[in-house]
């Protein structure tokens, strides 16, 4: 999904079959329920199904995307569920549990992917305004603001162990940072939230002055970018993976297809 | 901040499903041997131990496909998380010259999604020549679907990497560590790097929800050919298995048995192996015993070295 992302923003058209194979094996992991399946052995629709609703709507089609967005509304972490609230209350325990998104059904959230969850329930929220929506993309940022570790930066979501603060990594930070990216913008925003962004883009130069990993450089200067910073990586990113290439050329694309959604252009190519 | 061990407790159970259930193992187990050398240090002599321990072991691996899997988390320069190369390479080494027809190194970690760049890190690439050509992530294998035939987690079945489902001995080698969830990990513990990230994610939290201690037993049980060479030359102590702090041990403990192992294991971190949950579950408490084992090399008590636990893990201490 990430190298059809990538080849959307390079210009699909250079080379036309390999876009149009993409396009047909995604197509094709559709599961029954409406989500999708990381590949055919898998039976269950997962966390990929947000990806899937992030690519243009035209690679897509507009029915498997709805199909898409209905199955991630039914989808959240485990422990923002009732009885899992309950058992917690029973210990004493009344935290909050905002909804974010796991990874697999039946698992508890995870910072990546609420944040491609966020995304793409922003997406379809650009089509049409949806109260349902709107909460879970406001429940995603509190999950995400709330996950975030005491350097300002995010790891996978686990920010204490026994009472010892996590460290954040390069990538989960800059996908968290590119999720916030619509919130910074809104006026709704506490000063508090504000100032955990802030805390987050200062954790996110940080990593971006040591990471050397492409996938790391490439999701923290998308995640700076969208609150409007063009961040470079001192480090020539060595890209040892498809999706790594994928991941360099969206973070430099001028528009990213992450958070756009190239719909005249797709259709033409295809 | 300062937690309780009730809350420590609570949060751990709630976190991971754990149900403290105690099951009675009616199995019973032949005599395993296990290997502990003496290793003071990562010099060249590893080589030459570690091929004859695999040599003392009586391993028939000619024209076999052998799997290794490290133990590869995160990496800090300050610490000890992951296997050392030079126990791969050298594990590497002594299986061709075994006569194995493949020797492969594959891991998925669970916290970093870059698995190349974190055994570039680790010093992987430096240390075996070639690696990324002996290299397979499990995280992005080809994967099969396969049932667990009486699971002991809420599990029915994974989704595993052919890698590590095809090959004929699956090479547990390890970073011998206490951890905050399990009380320590040692080779079995470590097979939770089979399961693939591209379906379950990053962490593995679908294991979480199953059970920590029983989908460990779990996935024991879907690999009955493995070897366990655990890396305690220097391991980890305290708030493993990313936070704690190096321990050198100075040992390498190996065998077929890979419960035996880490039993044994257990012991030289003067941790009383009957109260890993894993462990009791894997085997039983009275196939725990010393008696249970046929150890060889070096004695418990010549190489026991007590490792650091955290408040939660204290009553484990033997």
């Amino acid at each position: 999904m990430l190298v059809l992302l990538a080849q959307t923003a390079a210009g699909a058209e250079k080379d036309r079959e390999s876009f149009a194979g993409g396009v047909h094996f995604i197509r094709s992991m559709e599961g029954l329920d409406g989500g999708f399946r990381p590949e055919s052995q898998v039976r269950e629709s997962t966390w990929v199904t947000s990806l899937a609703a992030l690519l243009p709507e035209a690679v897509l089609g507009s029915g498997r995307f709805e199909r898409a967005i209905a199955w991630l509304k039914g989808q959240t972490g485990r422990e923002s569920g009732w009885s899992y609230r309950l058992q917690q209350r029973l210990h004493g325990n009344s935290a909050e549990y905002p909804k974010g998104w796991p990874w697999f059904p039946g698992a508890a959230a995870w910072v990546i992917p609420t944040s491609l969850g966020i995304m793409a329930f922003e997406r379809a929220l650009a089509r049409a305004s949806d109260e349902e929506l709107s909460r879970r993309v406001a429940a995603g940022r509190d999950y995400l603001l709330a996950r975030a570790c005491a350097d300002g930066g995010w790891n996978h979501g686990s920010n204490q162990a026994l009472g010892k603060d996590g460290d954040s990594y390069p990538e989960t930070t800059g996908i968290a940072l590119l999720a916030l990216g619509a919130a910074s913008k809104s006026k709704d925003l506490t000063p508090n939230e504000r100032a955990r962004i802030e805390r987050g883009k200062i954790a996110a130069r940080r990593h971006l002055a040591l990471c050397r990993a492409a996938e790391g450089i490439a999701w923290l200067r998308m995640g700076l970018a969208a609150h409007g910073e063009i961040a470079q990586s001192p480090f020539q990113p060595v890209c040892r993976t498809n999706m790594d290439e994928a991941l360099i050329a969206l973070a430099g694309a001028g528009v990213n297809p992450l958070t756009a959604n190239p719909v005249a252009r797709i259709k033409v190519i295809l | 901040m300062q937690i309780t061990r009730r809350q420590a407790l609570t949060g751990a159970l709630a976190a991971t499903g754990l149900s403290a259930c105690s099951r009675k193992v009616s199995q019973s187990f032949p005599v395993s041997r296990v290997s502990v050398v003496k290793a003071p240090s990562y010099s060249m002599a590893i080589y030459d131990q570690i091929y004859r321990l695999l040599l003392d072991h009586g391993l028939n691996v000619r024209g076999k496909r052998i799997v290794l899997k490290p133990n590869l988390v995160e990496f800090d320069a300050n610490t000890a998380i992951n296997t050392h190369p030079m126990v791969v390479h050298a594990t590497f080494e002594a299986f061709r010259k075994l006569g194995a027809a493949d020797v492969r190194i594959a891991e998925g970690p669970g916290h970093r999604r870059g698995t190349l760049d974190l055994a570039d890190a680790a010093g992987y690439f430096d240390t075996i020549r070639g690696f990324e050509d002996s290299f397979t992530d499990l995280n992005t294998d080809s994967i099969a679907k396969r049932d667990i035939a009486s699971p002991v987690s809420k599990l029915k079945s994974l989704y595993l990497p052919h890698t590590v489902l095809d090959c004929d001995l699956l090479v547990s080698l390890p970073k011998m560590k206490t951890h905050h969830w399990a009380g320590a990990t040692l080779s079995m513990k470590n097979l939770f790097g089979v399961v693939p990230g591209a379906v379950y994610g990053w962490p593995k939290n679908v294991l979480h929800w199953a059970g920590i201690a029983e989908s460990i037993v779990d996935l024991h049980h879907l690999f009955p050919r493995q070897f366990a060479i655990v890396d305690g030359i220097i391991g980890m102590e305290g708030n493993g298995p990313i936070q704690g702090t190096p321990k050198a041990a100075g040992v390498l403990v190996a065998g077929s048995d890979v419960a035996a192992v880490d039993a044994t294991c257990c012991r030289i971190m003067g941790i009383d192996p009957t109260r890993i949950a894993y462990l009791e579950m894997a085997r039983g408490v009275e196939n725990l015993a010393e008696s249970s084992f046929q150890q060889v090399g070096e004695t418990i008590a010549s190489v026991r070295t007590p490792f650091e636990l955290v408040d939660v893990w204290k009553e484990i201490r033997s």
